[in-house]
């Protein structure tokens, strides 16, 4: 039955429009495989909440209409007093709620949470909760909503492509980033900002020997093997989460280590531009050495 | 912090806490005369907040505003679907070949009849503490939506013939010329074969970021720019694979009818006791109000008008709450209306 809440729009399916030919690859700006794209991170969006923040990332290709690709916005609620009618609780609650805006992915998305939604929630939950010194706070909760207003996908991917689902891993760890500095932002003691980094394994060309990137655009590339996206606290050299996707070709063990520990280079570098971000609200106009 | 300096005195947000009601009839009423009467956020009654318009950010819409108005922050996103004729219950084709004298009635009737145009708001994104996700849309939302959903169609601001996709019959078809059929569209109205096949169904989100007050006029200003910025692909019928085909070239911009422009107040009263003597029933008209001092009015007035053909046409009048505003009210306030008319003009 129809949600009669809302403006639903025609009975009969619409379809998102098919072209008939293909869009011309743009050419990306050449990246270098060990860093990261650019990000913009911004706090106090949303003055309302007690903290919040926004993010982007650079789009190497800069020929969309906007130059940037993933688009961010947390706010963080709280921490406030849990209902009566709460058992009980000896440390903060979390709640992590993620959800896409209904034109943030090449599908139109609808407006109640699909399971990749949840499991984003649930991921960013337990990145979070390595960092929040939870006792600090009984018998209370904290809500963390992130909203994405623009998924890290290629508007000009054809439709028939298949999405294996990868940009998640980049919209994860962008989740992470912007809710640790929303959580700064709101003032809620944490043992380090948790910063979020992706490391994938790829193929640039059907043809060339896989190769570990950083920070994966996934359009870019001809095939990505598994991707892992980890949640990292840089000054206690600790992980609070880590989600690896895919399957690694051949038996190196080792390979898998070494994912690990080039998403942590990203995680680093993540992690400075959060830095920078707080010290800007902190000390605005001046620029942090 | 306050009560340690000094015990006896409040800080103003303390105050406005404590009793927001007072607080901002002291504001609005200084006790000496030679300070201006002014709101808590430093405004004058008739001052509204700055509109900044920004369009085309998102990449994955057709059209796209993102409009901030204070601390009021909001994204519209257009994104058109095709919608098969064959798909829609109860279609009548429309006369294209003919089209009467009640044009303008029967392409609204097009539009609403099928369902072309889908605006919603999502408030439950943290955007103020009292909207949290995972629950319904509130009464707020839901209020909202709708009436986007009717100033929509009873602005007459999108025109039908931009959402129809046409095909010539194959008896008049000029047989497998390529380019033929991108040129149908440029002159389906001399076509007398020509036939609607699909249309195009324009979801409107809108989304708030950040939630101060008066989510009407931002909303309808983010919808306004994103109608205004939306491109759709030139789009036709594909016989062979019986589906719309869309080509990369040049989009074409919708005709946008007018710029209607909506201008919200609040109306503040003084209680019973508050009154000083001798006034009876003051009231204060707030435009633009923030969310603390909708928070307190129980009037609202909204008057949308449109100035694009130089003289003042009013599209919507609606008032709810309270028992102050009267006609004479309603017929100065649209004054204050054509100022904000003017303000959003230059932000588009």
């Amino acid at each position: 039955m129809a949600d009669r809440r809302r403006v639903n729009g025609p009975v009969g399916p619409t379809a998102p429009p098919v072209y008939n030919t293909a869009a011309h690859k743009p050419i990306a700006k050449e990246k270098a495989d060990n860093s990261i794209r650019k990000i913009f991170l911004k706090t106090g969006v949303t003055p309302s909440a007690s903290g919040s923040a926004y993010l982007e990332l650079e789009d190497p290709k800069a020929n969309s209409p906007s130059s940037t690709s993933l688009k961010l916005t947390c706010t963080v609620h709280g921490p406030r007093a849990l209902p009566r009618s709460a058992p009980f609780s000896p440390h903060i609650i979390l709640s992590t709620h993620v959800k896409y805006a209904p034109f943030a992915t090449k599908q139109r998305r609808g407006y109640l949470r699909d399971s990749s939604e949840r499991d984003l929630g649930v991921h960013l939950e337990t990145a979070l909760r390595g960092a929040i010194i939870a006792d600090r706070w009984p018998k209370s909760g904290v809500d963390i909503i992130v909203t994405i207003i623009e998924g890290d996908q290629d508007r000009n991917a054809p439709e028939n492509k298949s999405d294996e689902g990868w940009d998640m891993m980049n919209v994860l760890s962008g989740c992470i980033t912007v809710a640790s500095a929303a959580i700064a932002d709101a003032g809620i003691d944490c043992v380090d900002t948790v910063a979020g980094g992706v490391a994938a394994l790829v193929a640039r060309q059907p043809n060339s020997p896989p190769a570990i990137v950083l920070d994966p655009a996934v359009s870019e590339y001809h095939k990505v093997f598994a991707a892992c996206c980890v949640a990292y606290l840089p000054t206690r050299d600790e992980i609070t989460n880590i989600w690896f996707k895919g399957q690694l070709p051949g038996a190196d063990s080792m390979l898998y280590n070494r994912m690990v520990e080039r998403s942590l280079v990203a995680c680093r570098n993540a992690n400075r531009v959060v830095i920078t971000a707080l010290n800007e609200t902190v000390r605005p106009g001046k620029e942090s050495a | 912090m306050a009560t340690t300096q000094s015990p006896l005195t409040l800080s103003s947000a303390t105050f406005a806490k404590l009793s927001p009601h007072p607080y901002l009839l002291a504001n609005l009423q200084p006790p000496d005369a030679s300070t201006p009467s002014s709101r808590t956020n430093g405004r004058q009654p008739r001052q509204a907040r700055q509109p900044n318009i920004n369009t085309s950010s998102l990449s994955h819409a057709h059209g796209s505003a993102v409009v901030r108005t204070g601390d009021t922050t909001v994204i519209c996103g257009v994104r058109g679907e095709t919608l098969l004729t064959t798909d829609i219950p109860n279609y009548r084709a429309p006369d294209v070949v003919n089209p009467t004298k009640s044009d303008a009635v029967a392409e609204a009737d097009e539009l609403r009849d099928y369902d072309l145009l889908v605006p919603n708001i999502e408030l439950a994104t943290g955007c103020a503490p009292n909207f949290l996700p995972g629950v319904p849309p509130t009464t707020l939302a839901q209020t909202l939506s709708t009436r986007l959903y009717s100033l929509l169609h009873s602005s007459g601001l999108v025109d039908v013939e931009d959402l129809r996709i046409y095909h010539d019959r194959p008896e008049k078809q000029v047989p497998r010329h390529g380019d033929k059929m991108e040129e149908v569209d440029a002159d389906e109205e001399e076509e007398d074969t020509a036939e609607v096949k699909a249309y195009w169904v324009l979801y409107i989100d809108v989304l708030f970021v950040s939630f101060d007050g008066n989510p009407f006029d931002a909303a309808w200003a983010a919808v306004l720019a994103a109608l205004r910025d939306t491109k759709l692909p030139p789009a036709v019928w594909d016989p062979d694979h019986e589906m719309v085909l869309c080509s990369r070239k040049a989009p074409s911009s919708l005709n946008i009818r007018g710029m209607p422009v909506a201008c919200t107040a609040a109306v503040f009263t003084a209680k019973e006791k508050q009154q000083r003597k001798g006034e009876q029933g003051q009231y204060w008209i707030l435009v633009d109000p923030d969310r603390f001092e909708e928070s307190l009015c129980d009037e609202a007035l909204t008057v949308v008008v449109d100035r694009t053909l130089g003289e003042t046409k009013v599209l919507g009048i609606s008032k709810s709450g309270g028992t102050t505003v009267g006609p004479q009210l309603m017929w100065k306030y649209v004054t204050v209306a054509e100022e904000r008319w003017q303000e959003f003009k230059s932000a588009l």
